[in-house]
């Protein structure tokens, strides 16, 4: 396979951890806490789809290759992904009266019981939305790049995901609160901005879009129990990357993240002998490596010492 | 004061959770010992068992010395507990690439140098981190890790794994035969259902001897160094780091000490596993192992030895159960979603109601000899129920 290739595979991953390292950036900083189970958010977008795709079906015309009722199907799982999560916040971490770190180990024990509900409901096997196979659009194969419309349509989609939210936090009323609150959430809170409001919604609006990024992943690959927490580390580094706190950096941590997982393989055809069974474990080092040189990532300000 | 002396002075000194888990602990016991007796459970399987649990509570306890004493967030608990089991298995397996037929002494020593190496340089980067970088970081290189032991098949025999590998003491000039030599005994209690204690009886029993060795010393050595000043100041570091270093302790170097007794601990119970199992694959790295880990620490109590033990034996007891729930035909679910579930409730749950687990730690940090007996606990009046800082009524 060619550099160009594996750029392509690269820009449709990326768009997956995209959609995901937003969500865990923002919950990070509004909600003050690493969420190890904003993987298995993913995956409970990715199943919310393949049910609800189940119930209406293919109907409607088809865009690039894809039903408008697995649209409709991503927009449930979109919200199912945020209905879990406002439930999960309620339920489970708004009662509880410890700090940031017993809130990470919280969110393991939450990350498990997703993952345990969804086995006991579709079982360990892998699934596939039932979309039917797609072949390479013939257009692109002169100049070796094998995309599907599907990875067409997930690159497209994420972007109008993206886009919107970069229209919210700059010209919304919420998004400048939702700025001003993940900035300094004490200032935030004495400038008279409902801070527990705001948090609500950044659970909604990171989960929501983890959920999008799930279903996408399920399209890209196939659907697995294990397949948001296997993710969720490629996400960290994504997000360490961009600078915990920051949703521009989260986008562009996504992105090399993403192109760096995909672009393994190039290392072995140039004589590095890093295999593509690496691929994670390249992005793991660059995130212990950011960590070292420069904690707060490309897009962070300040050090900060508590918090950021 | 001891328990055989006193037995009525130990009980009245117990707190009410203490005494509760003494109980529970004796029903459970009373309850183990019934089922053996009446041939419900078999001798070797429940030696078997016994070992697991131990090796979940050496785990734990080196887990304890970093998250309990020194507030170090470690998640790669299995890599460390596999780079054990792997040092030990190819010094001894018969399809080592590397070395294979070695005595168990010597894998013993080259995994637990093997972890402190690895933990040496996990540490070197990782333990200037802020508290949930490190939890990142550590579950980041323990993927590493997992990944490399899978895919270097010329060093590990990747997914194949080891196998052939002998049990810790075949190679002793009395315990090699013992097990041949023991004859096998038979008891009755229950008219027609005899317990047979035979050879695999007495093969488990060495095993769990030699757990009871391990852990015996861990926990010693861990008791010994947490009452020392070695001890207070890492604790010291758990509540205030910045304090620490004000008192001109290097913090850095007392954490990466710390790291590595814990992570040789964790490698402690690979070498047992090993040699339980005699088999070992890349499946022993999955980080579900890190979080049983996890979950054994925080119920038992962060920073309770004692509570590190109960939690090892815990988390075996949601292991088999799940097992035995899951095996029920007419339960539509599997057992392994079930321990999932289990596990992740139990994290919850004891993160809302109990934070401080159910044996957090008493007076086990507190020389015997310190302890002023007559002292009243705490003034007749004047003190609050609740800490500082909540209503002033």
């Amino acid at each position: 396979m060619s550099l160009i290739e594996y750029a392509a595979n690269g820009v449709v991953y990326s768009s997956i951890i995209v959609l995901g390292s937003i969500g865990l950036s923002l919950i990070y900083s509004i909600a003050g806490f690493a969420n190890f189970a904003h993987g298995d958010t993913l995956t409970v977008g990715a199943y919310a789809a393949l049910v609800s795709f189940g119930v209406v079906g293919g109907v409607g015309f088809s865009v690039l290759g894809l039903p408008m009722g697995f649209f409709l199907a991503l927009l449930v799982g979109i919200a199912v992904a945020a209905v879990v999560a406002i439930v999960t916040e309620k339920l489970v971490y708004e009662p509880l009266d410890i700090g940031s770190i017993g809130l990470l180990i919280t969110s393991i024990g939450v990350a498990f019981v997703y993952r345990a509900l969804i086995q006991m409901g579709f079982g360990a096997d892998a699934i596939r939305y039932d979309v039917g196979a797609v072949r390479p659009i013939e257009a692109l194969l002169p100049y070796g790049i094998r995309l599907t419309q599907h990875d067409v349509a997930i690159v497209i989609s994420a972007a109008v995901l993206v886009t919107g939210l970069h229209v919210l936090l700059q010209h919304t009323d919420l998004g400048r609160k939702m700025r001003a609150m993940a900035d300094n959430p004490d200032l935030a809170r004495a400038s008279g901005i409902r801070t527990y409001r705001i948090k609500l919604w950044s659970w909604i609006i990171g989960a929501g879009l983890a959920g999008a990024g799930g279903v996408f992943l399920g399209l890209f690959n196939q659907l697995l129990p294990r397949m948001g927490f296997n993710l969720l580390l490629v996400i960290f580094a994504a997000v360490i990357l961009g600078g915990i706190g920051s949703v521009y950096g989260a986008m562009l941590g996504g992105f090399l993240i993403g192109m760096v997982v995909q672009l393994t393989p190039i290392l072995s055809d140039v004589g590095i002998p890093i295999g593509i069974e690496y691929a994670n474990a390249v992005a793991f080092l660059i995130m212990v490596a950011v960590l070292l040189v420069r904690p707060t990532g490309i897009a962070g300000e300040a050090v900060g010492g508590e918090g950021v | 004061m001891s328990v055989l002396s006193d037995p009525r002075g130990y009980w009245d000194e117990l707190t009410a959770t203490e005494r509760g888990v003494t109980a529970a602990l004796g029903l459970v016991v009373f309850g183990l010992v019934l089922a053996l007796l009446t041939g419900a459970l078999g001798a070797s399987y429940f030696l078997f068992l016994f070992g697991l649990a131990g090796m979940y509570a050496l785990l734990s306890l080196g887990l304890n010395s970093q998250w309990g004493f020194t507030g170090l967030i470690n998640f790669s608990v299995a890599a460390f507990f596999g780079l054990g089991a792997y040092g030990a298995a190819l010094m001894t397996a018969g399809n080592s690439p590397i070395a294979g037929g070695l005595n168990p002494v010597v894998g013993l020593l080259v995994g637990l140098v093997l972890a402190a190496v690895v933990a040496v340089a996990i540490g070197i980067p990782t333990l200037r981190l802020r508290a949930d970088y490190l939890a990142i970081a550590t579950l980041g290189l323990a993927e590493v890790i997992r990944l490399i032991v899978l895919n270097e098949r010329q060093w590990t025999n990747g997914s194949q794994g080891l196998r052939g590998i002998p049990t810790f003491f075949e190679d002793w000039p009395v315990l090699g035969t013992f097990t041949e030599v023991m004859p096998a005994i038979e008891v009755e209690l229950v008219p027609g259902s005899p317990v047979v204690f035979g050879t695999s009886f007495w093969q488990q029993s060495l095993n769990v001897a030699l757990l009871l060795i391990f852990l015996g010393s861990a926990f010693l050595i861990l008791r010994r160094a947490q009452r020392s000043p070695w001890g207070r100041l890492l604790r010291t570091i758990r509540s205030d780091e910045d304090l620490a270093k004000a008192l001109g302790k290097n913090t850095y170097s007392y954490k990466m000490q710390s790291f590595v007794l814990g992570s040789v601990i964790m490698a402690l119970a690979g070498v047992f596993y090993a040699h339980l199992n005699l088999f070992v694959n890349p499946g022993d790295l999955d980080p579900i192992t890190t979080f049983y880990v996890w979950v054994a620490v925080i119920l038992g109590g962060s920073g309770s030895n004692r509570g590190a033990l109960l939690g090892g034996f815990v988390v075996v007891a949601i292991r088999e159960g799940s097992r035995f729930v899951g095996d029920i035909a007419w339960l539509p679910v599997g057992s392994a979603p079930l321990r999932l579930l289990a596990i992740g409730l139990l994290i919850i749950l004891v993160m809302r109601f109990r934070p401080q687990g159910i044996l957090p730690p008493q007076r086990e940090l507190i020389w015997p000899s310190a302890v002023d007996n007559a002292a009243p606990s705490r003034p007749d009046r004047g003190v609050r129920d609740a800490k500082g800082g909540g209503s002033d009524d």
